[in-house]
């Protein structure tokens, strides 16, 4: 059954390839070799998508954006449990760590960092957003697929780019939303 | 060595601290600290490292013949102002080199060492002496040859890119949230005002390290958990032809640079 599914896609994928822009000509590609194989595989295996964010700047045209959101809305996938709402403190941990999620240094709001203003603050967000499915789910998405809100946004996408798990997904929104969460019980560092 | 990382730890904590009341403006700030420890080092590394140079510009190679027999843009020996030319095409070598590689250049080709006897400390050292008599020059980088037009138009593209399991770009911080903070400072304009160009090679005074821009780049890179390019490499060299030639005109405030 597995490897049925799976023939259809294998004889897709190098046709998705072959028809999708890609940003670097075979001539720079080869300049970029010279940097070293860890460096230019990064080039070489660009996704297309990548690379319509790429040619475009960050901007994509108008008639691109409804074909470009479908797709990245169809990389998101759930947790197997179908909560999204996981556990507040291991949540706290992805948070707040530089290697892992890294959030706080661009979102204002943790406890425990100070934290950057290049995306919004998150200060108290679940207390002002309340805990329904849509806030969930908006929550989760967002961090899953930036992009299928925000094309081409600086934010990583956590769960399309296989950064984070789908669980893991769910304890960030718990740490976000969960009223006993330290994010919305604690006073951000930083706040007045 | 003790002392010093107590500066540091207190130094950031300072940094810290006045971003956290929010009342100071971190370049300011970051300003003030930055004499704070130059005053504190006596300002002396950057000297000693010009110096450390100088002897090995100085120092003969296996053919005998000292640095002052290659030339680095405007003829041989003449230094002055040639670091602010960089990078450009030369004929000798049919490719576009910085001032990093024109040293290597001139270590292999004029002075007879091996690729494999070209130690980075020493390429750094160089540089620093070298780039010393580009202090008050005006950044002059042209894009005359093919080859420079053709490297900087992948720098072009390499600074706009996204790649990466972080879908990583320079231009993405660095012309989309110029000014906005994530991390201890806001982001340069580096390809506008902050003339980022003309702040290295530098001292880097919190990891004790002499830095090109070659080092820097691939710091940026790193630091974003992006693999990073070889040195001397097509791309390096390419991001840097595309930052230096969009501060042309820009003049270099004090090379080699003092950064915190």
């Amino acid at each position: 059954m597995k490897a049925k599914k799976l023939i259809p896609i294998l004889l897709a994928a190098p046709l998705v390839v072959a028809l999708a822009q890609s940003y670097f000509g075979p001539s720079e590609l080869e300049a970029i070799k010279t940097g070293g194989k860890t460096y230019a595989d990064v080039f070489l295996n660009q996704r297309p998508d990548q690379a319509l964010c790429s040619i475009h700047r960050n901007r994509l045209p108008g008639d691109l954006l409804p074909k470009f959101l479908e797709e990245q809305r169809a990389l998101i996938k759930y947790p197997q449990s179908g909560k999204l709402m996981g556990d507040w403190k291991k949540g706290g941990a992805i948070f707040n760590n530089l290697q892992k999620a890294n959030c706080f240094s661009c979102h204002f709001g943790s406890p425990v960092h100070l934290g950057g203003d290049v995306g919004p603050s998150l200060e108290k967000y679940g207390l002002k957003r309340g805990q329904s499915e849509a806030v969930q789910r908006y929550t989760y998405e967002v961090i899953y697929n930036s992009w299928a809100y925000f094309p081409c946004t600086v934010m990583y996408r956590f769960g399309a780019q296989g950064l984070l798990t789908p669980e893991e997904i769910a304890d960030v929104v718990a740490y976000l939303l969960d009223p006993e969460s330290d994010f919305n019980t604690k006073p951000a560092v930083g706040s007045k | 060595m003790l002392l010093r990382s107590w500066w540091m730890v207190s130094v950031v904590f300072l940094l810290g601290l006045a971003l956290a009341q929010g009342e100071v403006d971190p370049r300011e700030e970051a300003k003030r600290q930055k004499q704070l420890l130059q005053h504190q080092a006596g300002g002396g590394a950057t000297e000693l490292i010009v110096e450390q140079g100088k002897e090995l510009f100085n120092r003969k190679g296996p053919s005998g013949k000292t640095m002052a027999e290659c030339d680095f843009g405007l003829g041989k020996g003449v230094l002055e102002g040639a670091a602010a030319r960089l990078p450009r095409y030369f004929l000798d070598t049919n490719k576009v080199e910085d001032l990093d590689s024109r040293i290597v250049t001139c270590m292999t080709r004029v002075q007879g060492y091996r690729p494999d006897q070209v130690k980075r400390q020493e390429v750094v050292a160089i540089a620093f002496y070298i780039a010393s008599f580009s202090t008050g020059k005006p950044i002059q980088v042209r894009l005359l040859f093919p080859q420079e037009r053709e490297l900087y138009a992948l720098g072009e593209k390499l600074f706009y890119a996204r790649s990466g399991a972080r879908d990583i770009g320079c231009a993405t911080c660095h012309v989309t949230y110029v000014g906005r903070r994530a991390g201890v400072l806001p982001y340069a304009d580096v390809l506008g005002k902050d003339k980022s160009w003309t702040h290295w090679p530098a001292y880097r005074y919190s990891n004790d390290q002499i830095w090109t821009m070659q080092d820097r780049i691939r710091a940026c890179y790193g630091n974003i958990g992006h693999p990073q390019p070889a040195l001397y490499s097509l791309p390096i060299l390419a991001l840097e032809l595309f930052m230096a030639y969009n501060n042309n005109g820009a003049v270099v405030e004090e090379w080699p640079a003092f950064v915190r």
